[in-house]
Parts: C-alpha cells; structure tokens; sequence
C-alpha cells in the first residue's frame, strides 16, 4: 500500500487554501447594488440638471427598478449570513474603516430614499394608485416639491453604493485578485453602465436614447480602460497577483471572461450602439440586454476567481 | 424591386465565397482546426440532456462520450464559435439594414408549411450530420479543406442528393 502523509497547518475547510463561502448570493446582490446605484445616480444628475421632461424614462419609470433591486439584493444578502438573527447588530456600531460598515449604512439610507424616490411617481405610472390616508397625500406633494433636496443625497449615496459594491471585495486583503483598488471605479462604472443599458430598455424617447447610448459608450470606454489596467496591475505586481491573472489570461476564467464579459458584454454592444448613433436601425433591447448580462456574468467571475487566488502557495 | 436594388444590398456570391474561404484558414491558423455548427448543437443537446438525467446521459452510449466531469458539455469550442457567428450575423444584418423578423418563402405557400417543412429538413440535416459527424461546414467544407476524401464525399452526397429530390419539392419554391 502506498500511503501519503500530509500535514499542514493550513487545511481549513471553506477558507483555506481556497475560499468557498460566497455562492451566488452575493454576485447577485453586488449585481443588483450596482444596478440600482446607476439607475438612482441619472434619476438624480438629471433632476438636478433640470432635464426631467426630456429624460422621462430615467428620471421617472426606472426609479420603479431600485427600491425592487435593493429589497432583492438585501435578500440574497441575508440569505448569505450564517447567523441571520444576528443582522441587526451591523446598525449597533458605525466603523469608518470597514467596507461592510459603510455599505450596510449607505443602504439603510438609500434604500428609504429609493422607495420615496419612486413613491413620488407612482401616481404618475399608475393614476388610480389611492394613498388611503390624507398624510401620505401631503408627505406625497412635499415630496414632489423637494424632488431637487432629496436628488442630492441620492446623487452622493449612489456613488458610494456603486463603489462600495467593488470596495467589499478589494478590502478582502487575503485574495490578491481583489486586493486593487481598481475595483471600487470598476464596480461603480459597471454598475452605472447596467443602469443605463435598464433605462434604455424602458425609454421610448429617441432624444433620451440618443443621450443614454452616448453616456453607455462612455462607460463601456472607461470600463474597458479600468479591465485593461486591473490586469496591467496584476501583471506588474507580485508573483500571487501575476498568478491571480493568470485565471484570466489562459486560465479556468479565460474563455468565459473574454467571450461574455468583454466581447458580448462590451465591445459588441458597444459596437452596436455606435451603429445605432450612426443612424443604422437596430432592435435597442439587444444592447442593453447584453451590458446588463455581460455586468452579471463580471460579478459572478470576479467573486468566483477572487476566492481561489491566494497568496501562500 | 428591381434587379439593380438586390445587387446593391447582396454581396457578390463569389467574392463571399473567398471570403469564406479565408474565415476557413484563419480558424486553421488560429485554432488548429476547422469551422463547425452541428458540434455546437450537439453539445447543446448533450448539456441539455445531461441537466435533466444525468444517469440517462452517462447511461447512453452517445450522450456518454461528451461527458466528463472535468468538463462541462457546453465548454466547447464549437459552442463559442457559433455565438460568435449569431454576433456577427446580426452585425452583418444591422450594416446591410435587413435587421427585421420574418419568414421568407415562396409566395405560393405559407409561412406555416416553410416553418414545417424548414423544421423537418433540419430534423433530417441533424440527424445526417450526426452519421457523418460533421455537418456541411464541418465535414465537407473544412474536410475538403484538408483534402480529406470523407469531406469531398459529404459534399457530394448533400449537395447532390438535393439536386436529385428538388424535383419532388420544387412546388415548396417556384
């Protein structure tokens, strides 16, 4: 019989050497994050810019999206904790320094916002809604004449919604994939980026799509600035993050990376759209759906990936 | 519409022939192999079956011979090759502005019997390519390709036994 002695000190389950506690809870609820900071983010910018006639759809239908996408994503969340009566005590301390500390404060605050937010325009969807009570009329009215005070905070909360959604990981030291801070702009541009590509699913207007496709391609732009530079980071860096990228250049990650996340989920619509703005009639659903899919499908490898590199080998 | 229109929106069928051609050699100098499209259905089928009785397809002698467990059926080359020609079809289709649905066949029968008799000729073409292993860009096209007598053989046969049964379909088109 041949027999095989190991001992080792770093055989822990689920943690160590690779780490195998974050399913598809939380790429989902990173997902659903950083679409509704994107949507939140243009329903505010273009409140205060004082364009809400001629950005309808995103100032007002999309807002529909991130009171749903929050509840949602803070359900994936709580599915995730093992100690779920526990979740609470997140709200007994206020730690500057944590990432989750920060996330789980912007989102007590943005997720009432998103739903006030919407609430003021439920009318406006559905004109038969009844409030049932005289205050929620009156809250509603006070509501709709501050719309420019409220579009503030959310302006500023979504951003840090967006980035936190890339700041949860990249403060995840222990795996080199995620220690950059490339992540937090990474996740905010592609959180903005399915936001946008959501609204343009829902805008019937062509000045608005026209607005929203040139913004999309500038944040495909920027996305793609940012993937190139995370793995020029990683390649420059050390042996465990040269070896972190790997997954991606020729590794298990490789094919899907390449294929669904920046051909059908960036350069190709990004083509597209520009054949749109050229004036060539394209169905403007295709585009949009593939950036939505193409950020899913980055969150789901990024948390994937990033929990198998490490740093002892 | 007139002769003149239709050239304007095809393309020289022999210059997309070349250009055909050249896709075939660069797939060989990229990949080290040739084109295909049935591989890519066939490994959808096996994906497919093996979702709904993972027993049932390591049972079948045919489904069998996809499966690995280190290897999802899907993971095929194949597969990524025939999303690509939906991406580039579609762009191809938006640049030369016939990006609509529609059913296109003769004007003396209906859109239902083409869909019917489309759908039973690829029932047949499938199971064809099976036994041949390839379909027509698989084994004939980048068969001959390689000058492999198997290609030449597949091209022949779909394409002449089509010459000899159009006869009886011929009422489906003119």
């Amino acid at each position: 019989m041949k027999e095989e002695l190991f001992v080792s000190g770093r055989d822990i389950p689920n943690i160590d050497p690779y780490l195998n506690i974050w399913h598809w809870q939380i790429p989902g609820y990173l997902y659903l994050g950083g679409l509704a900071a994107g949507i939140l983010f243009f329903a505010a910018l273009y409140t205060i810019l004082n364009k809400e006639k001629e950005m309808q759809a995103t100032v007002k239908w999309a807002s529909f999206i991130p009171p749903i996408a929050l509840v949602v994503g803070l359900f994936f969340l709580f599915l995730d904790l093992k100690h779920k009566p526990f979740f609470w005590q997140l709200y007994t301390t206020i730690r500057l320094e944590s990432p989750m500390s920060w996330g789980a404060w912007v989102l007590m605050a943005i997720t009432p916002l998103s739903f006030i937010w919407a609430g003021s325009y439920l009318r406006e969807a559905w004109p038969k809604w009844d409030w049932k009570f005289k205050f929620l009329y009156d809250f509603e009215a006070w509501v709709q004449r501050n719309r420019y005070w409220f579009a503030w905070p959310i302006l500023f909360l979504s951003v840090i919604l967006g980035i936190y959604t890339g700041i949860l990981l990249s403060a995840f030291n222990a795996r080199p994939l995620w220690n950059t801070s490339i992540l937090g702009p990474l996740f905010l541009t592609s959180g903005m980026s399915t936001g946008v590509a959501a609204i343009l699913l829902l805008t019937k207007d062509k000045t608005e799509r026209h607005r929203l496709t040139v913004i999309d391609l500038i944040l495909i732009g920027i996305e793609v600035f940012l993937i190139i530079h995370l793995i020029m980071g990683f390649r420059a860096s050390t042996a465990v993050q040269i070896e972190a990228s790997r997954l991606f250049l020729g590794g298990q990650f490789t094919v899907v990376f390449w294929t669904f996340v920046f051909t059908l989920g960036l350069i190709f619509p990004a083509i597209l759209e520009v054949l749109e703005l050229r004036g060539y009639h394209l169905p403007a659903y295709i585009p949009a759906i593939l950036v939505l899919f193409g950020g899913l499908v980055f969150r789901f490898i990024m948390v994937e990936a990033g929990q198998i590199t490490r740093y002892l080998y | 519409m007139s002769t003149q229109d239709r050239s304007k929106q095809y393309m020289n069928p022999y210059l997309a022939g070349v250009l055909l051609g050249l896709v075939l050699l660069l797939t060989f100098y990229i990949t080290g192999r040739g084109l295909g499209a049935s591989g890519a259905v066939k490994s959808s089928v096996v994906a497919a079956v093996d979702a709904v009785s993972h027993s049932h397809a390591t049972g079948s002698k045919y489904y069998s011979q996809f499966i690995s467990d280190d290897n999802h059926p899907l993971n095929s080359w194949l597969v990524f090759e025939v999303l690509g020609v939906f991406a580039g079809a579609f762009l191809s289709g938006a640049l030369a502005g016939r990006l609509k649905l529609k059913v296109e066949h003769s004007p003396k029968i209906s859109s239902r019997t083409r869909l019917i008799f489309a759908g039973l000729g690829g029932l047949f073409f499938g199971l064809g390519s099976q036994f041949a292993r390839g379909c027509t860009s698989g084994a004939a096209l980048s068969g001959m390709a390689v000058l492999s007598l198997g290609g030449f053989l597949a091209m022949i046969f779909i394409f002449g036994t089509g010459y000899v049964v159009a006869y009886f379909f011929r009422k489906l088109w003119i």
